[in-house]
């Protein structure tokens, strides 16, 4: 379970913790982001947006507006209607609008643009512009947007009666409901994941650029699939000239993803728009409280879970519903074939062979969205769901949650295992990955100590959570979007003096990419990391690839760049044969050297066989050295880890702490430790997130009662626990190097720990199941409803 | 979002007098902070502003004023009161209701107030907006009163003290100190 290293520290290929190449700009504040770039007669956006949730516009007067001093342009939607540019499509083939002409559909909707000289100036106009509205009721509550004779929120689409988006199911129904019929023991929840928001550092922008003498543009954008993009932009605007060739999208460096910087918003199209139009760099950049309140928003998920069983604790099977709140349009970003996402990995780390899962969408008065936050396209709400009904049927049954969990564990031999929604998992070893985090955690001595504590009254609980997730999308059988496959790519070039410069078309948010595709490059080909450049982000110069969201980087773009590697290593196979006159097949490789199979001392070293690809190749080879590759995946990858989380709540105010939180998470063979170290970090923090703080809050009206970091609580160092963390290695069969994806488990595997420990503190009140948020006021609500707190 | 509050004091004044004020509009509309009436419509409608801050926004509203209910003799009268944000930022809805009754040589007062407000003042203010109502009611009953004693009453607004009276009451309310 050990992971080998194979690469000296001087050339740091997989298994060394390298320091982070990038870090040196980035401690240094010279990162140069979207709001860095100044463009000689750049002008700036900003955007007036709907104080209502639904409302028609009655009219829109720009005359005070364009009085304004240092505005010069006022957009609207009947402007864009003119170049039928007021709507767009979204990734999942529904329509989002760009500007309205007539409605609006959730407060903080765009609503027009305002073009100034400087920033002030537009929002001096923004403040300037008139828009009378007639304010209608909106439909806030899913259930409710599905009832018969709710009205009807898309008109514009012709073919629909009500606000039903769609229907879809995975597994087999029958079998299922007959289980259900006939199980010993069942159990069913009522689960909501509430409305969050990715909240990264940087908000979204961008800065369009067209020049119209040369019919080009260039888009500098926030965006974590910069060449997705070139095509949508390109399938957007090729109607009024913009053909892809002329399209350059340039991501630069970018203050954390988590898939909120995969979608187009309107504010980017409208910024391109302006630029083609008046022929000037637009420069676009959101403001917090636009971030938060307008941007794509993640989960919305109610869920009702039931699981079946056997009295001595066997699981048999599943049964999930989902309700997808979607918000005004589907606007989420989930490869085509899945509009679910991957929720169907539902099922677990458990072996039985019967689930079904059905789920429907609908449209309400809310922003547009549903990205993946840090999670591969819905793994979050499948692994939530998944591991509090286990606790629950485990609790039903009077079983200690991890004894239940180990009984139940597909077992190693059992891989690659077919699960009951369809998938094959590549790889898994569950059994000791929980035994490891209970032995660092002390289990059965936290279990006394708790014993103890409730003999006193004190309120302590122990919660585990034992993931499995699906990331690296994705096999191009099964994965695309808007019909691109979701294959990725890498382009190595060595340079005569045997340095290299390597490109991708996956794009990093602060993953480290710098570092570990340099890694990957270095263990293959034995050229130090320290030696090679990555780049990423520019249409122009990378080869396409579907970017970076959905842990796939190293599955896909990792595996593509071993993959070149191994092309021009054996390259340097023939080149070294030909100057040690020796045939292929007597060379052996070791990292860095080809050498003479019994006589080491004849040997020639990757810089030397380089060098001799510009200087002194073989007849009939070509020169350079130089390979592609587009690495289309045979199958997901699937990490998994356990977590186990301890939680203290304090009966008088309900404060829960979280006192210990061991992470141990197997994403197979590691490449650097000390960036998987950083990304469990990080990850674990966002997972404290929605479990104990983060949720975007609606009133009936249509208002989000948070839409400001005042409101809407970000965890930071304060409330982070000190994390635990550790690994065990069990290696992806079919990967290149046998990595998986890994910066998402922490995400997803923390809610659940997380939610289970404060279920299991509360357990001897009565209380079986709280939705996450778990805050202090919901805790005290809860036990004084069981009068175990009074009313102060 | 929708807030609802409610404040009942004694006016040493009987009660035609204070029912003279409480009826008449214009004189009502001095009392609330920020508030005028710029235009009269008919005896039960008016025209008229509030400016008013909440925490970082300053909203302006523009609105009409609608008397619902005058009943002199049960002394009972409800206002409503629908504006518009001149800035776009949205819209506020508000009804009150006054009722007097009498007490031994005094006029006894309650008042009821409901708001709704929607747009980025629901937003950036719902933390405040209890808060804010509650301090402007409390201006309003001390203009009342000022005003029936014959002082003169100056009700333009000042943002900064309004959240300066509101911080000082949330911290007080915080830390178990008293509110006025």
């Amino acid at each position: 379970m050990i992971q080998e290293r194979k690469t000296s520290k001087e050339i740091s290929g997989m298994g060394h913790s390298m320091k982070r190449k990038e870090d040196g700009r980035f401690i240094q504040g010279k990162g140069h982001y979207v709001d860095d770039i100044k463009l000689d007669g750049m002008l700036y956006m900003d955007i007036v947006r709907s104080p209502y949730a639904y409302a028609k516009i009655k009219s829109i007067k720009i005359e005070k507006a364009m009085a304004t001093p240092g505005v010069v342009a006022v957009v609207t939607g009947r402007d864009l209607e003119k170049y039928n540019l007021h709507w767009m499509p979204t990734l999942m083939s529904d329509t989002q609008m760009v500007l309205p002409t007539d409605t609006v559909m959730y407060q903080a909707q765009e609503v027009a643009a305002v073009i100034a000289t400087s920033r002030y100036a537009a929002a001096d106009g923004v403040e300037a512009v008139e828009v009378e509205y007639e304010v209608m009721k909106p439909l806030m509550d899913p259930y409710k947007a599905l009832a018969p004779g709710a009205p009807l929120l898309r008109p514009d689409k012709k073919d629909k009666k009500d606000n039903h988006i769609w229907h879809w199911e995975a597994g087999d129904r029958k079998k299922t409901d007959k289980l259900f019929e006939t199980a010993e023991v069942k159990v069913k929840e009522e689960i909501y994941l509430p409305r969050i928001h990715v909240a990264s550092i940087e908000t979204c922008g961008c800065v369009a650029s067209y020049d119209k003498v040369n019919n080009y543009l260039t888009m500098y954008m926030t965006t974590q699939a910069p060449h997705a993009i070139r095509t949508v932009i390109a399938l957007v605007a090729g109607h009024v000239g913009l053909t892809e060739e002329k399209i350059r999208v340039i991501s630069p460096d970018i203050g954390g993803g988590f898939g909120g910087k995969v979608p187009v918003y309107p504010g980017y199209v409208i910024a391109i728009a302006v630029s083609f139009l008046v022929g000037k760099p637009v420069k676009w950049i959101e403001d917090r409280s636009e971030n938060l309140q307008a941007d794509s928003f993640a989960r919305d998920y109610h869920i009702t879970a039931e699981m079946a069983g056997t009295k001595a604790g066997k699981i048999q099977g599943i049964r999930f519903k989902v309700l997808a709140d979607h918000g005004y349009t589907d606007a989420a970003a989930n490869p085509s074939k899945y509009p679910l996402g991957l929720f169907s990995i539902c099922t677990g780390s458990y072996d039985y062979d019967t689930a079904f899962i059905e789920s429907d969408a609908v449209y309400t008065n809310k922003p547009p969205g549903g990205v993946a936050y840090r999670c591969s396209f819905r793994v979050t709400e499948a692994v939530h769901a998944i591991e509090r009904i286990t606790d629950k049927f485990a609790a039903t049954i009077g079983k200690d949650p991890a004894a239940f969990r180990m009984q139940n564990f597909i077992k190693k031999e059992q891989f690659p295992w077919k699960s009951p929604t369809g998938w094959t998992y590549d790889s898994g070893d569950y059994a000791p990955a929980l035994q490891k985090a209970m032995d660092v955690i002390g289990y059965d001595k936290m279990r006394k100590e708790q014993v103890e504590k409730r003999k006193k009254g004190e309120i302590m609980g122990i919660g585990i959570c034992s993931f499995t997730e699906i990331v690296g999308a994705g096999p191009s059988k099964d994965f695309d979007i808007l019909g691109i496959k979701m294959f990725d790519s890498a382009e190595i070039r060595v340079h005569p003096t045997g340095k290299a410069l390597a490109r991708f078309g996956t794009k990093s948010q602060g993953q480290g990419h710098e570092t570990t595709y340099a890694q990957i490059i270095a263990e293959e080909l034995g050229i130090p990391a320290e030696n090679i450049q990555v780049e990423e982000g520019d249409t122009d110069t990378a080869p396409y690839g579907l970017g970076t969201y959905a842990s796939r980087s190293t599955p896909t773009a990792g595996a593509a760049a071993a993959m070149a590697s191994r092309k021009l290593r054996d390259k340097a196979r023939k080149i070294a044969a030909y100057l040690l006159e020796v045939s292929e097949a007597d060379l052996e490789w070791v990292p860095g050297k080809f050498f003479v199979k019994g006589a080491p001392e004849k040997s020639k070293t990757i810089q030397e066989l380089v060098f001799a690809a510009y200087t002194n190749h073989p007849p009939g080879m070509e020169a350079g050295f130089e390979a592609t590759h587009y690495y289309d995946p045979p199958n997901l990858t699937f990490p998994f880890g356990s977590y186990i989380c301890v939680v203290d709540i304090d009966k008088e105010t309900c404060e829960i702490k979280v006192r210990r939180f061991v992470a141990i998470d197997d994403c197979g063979n590691i490449i650097n430790p000390m960036i998987v170290q950083g990304q469990v970090h990080g990850g674990l923090t966002q997972g404290i997130a929605p479990a104990m703080y983060e949720e975007l809050i609606y009133d009936d009206e249509g208002n989000i009662l948070n839409g400001t970091l005042m409101d809407y609580l970000v965890p930071t160092a304060v409330e982070s626990p000190s994390w635990e963390t550790g690994h065990t290695c069990t290696p992806s069969p079919h990967h290149p190097i046998g990595a998986k994806g890994v910066g998402e488990s922490p995400t997803v595997g923390a809610p659940p720990a997380i939610a289970n420990a404060i279920i299991d503190a509360l357990s001897p009140y009565g209380i079986t199941h709280m939705d996450i948020p778990i805050t202090p006021y919901k805790v005290w609500k809860a036990l004084k409803e069981k009068g175990v707190v009074k009313a102060i | 979002m929708k807030t609802t509050i409610e404040k009942e004091f004694q006016i040493p004044e009987p009660m035609a007098k204070v029912w003279e004020y409480l009826s008449d509009p214009t004189k009502i509309v001095a009392c609330v902070p920020g508030a005028s009436i710029t235009e009269k419509i008919d005896d039960r409608n008016y025209r008229g502003n509030v400016t008013s801050s909440f925490g970082p926004v300053k909203a302006s509203y523009n609105g009409e004023i609608t008397i619902t209910e005058l009943d002199a003799n049960l002394h009972k009268m409800t206002l409503i009161g629908k504006g518009v944000d001149s800035k776009g930022k949205g819209s506020a809805d508000m009804t009150m209701n006054g009722i007097l009754s009498e007490v031994s040589r005094a006029t006894a007062v309650k008042f009821t107030m409901e708001i709704s407000i929607t747009g980025m003042l629901a937003q950036f203010g719902a933390r405040l907006i209890k808060d804010v109502s509650d301090q402007l009611l409390n201006q309003f009953v001390a203009n009342f009163k000022d005003r029936l004693a014959g002082k003169e009453v100056d009700n333009t607004m000042s943002g900064t003290s309004m959240v300066g009276s509101v911080l000082k009451s949330t911290i007080g309310g915080i830390f178990g100190g008293h509110k006025n």
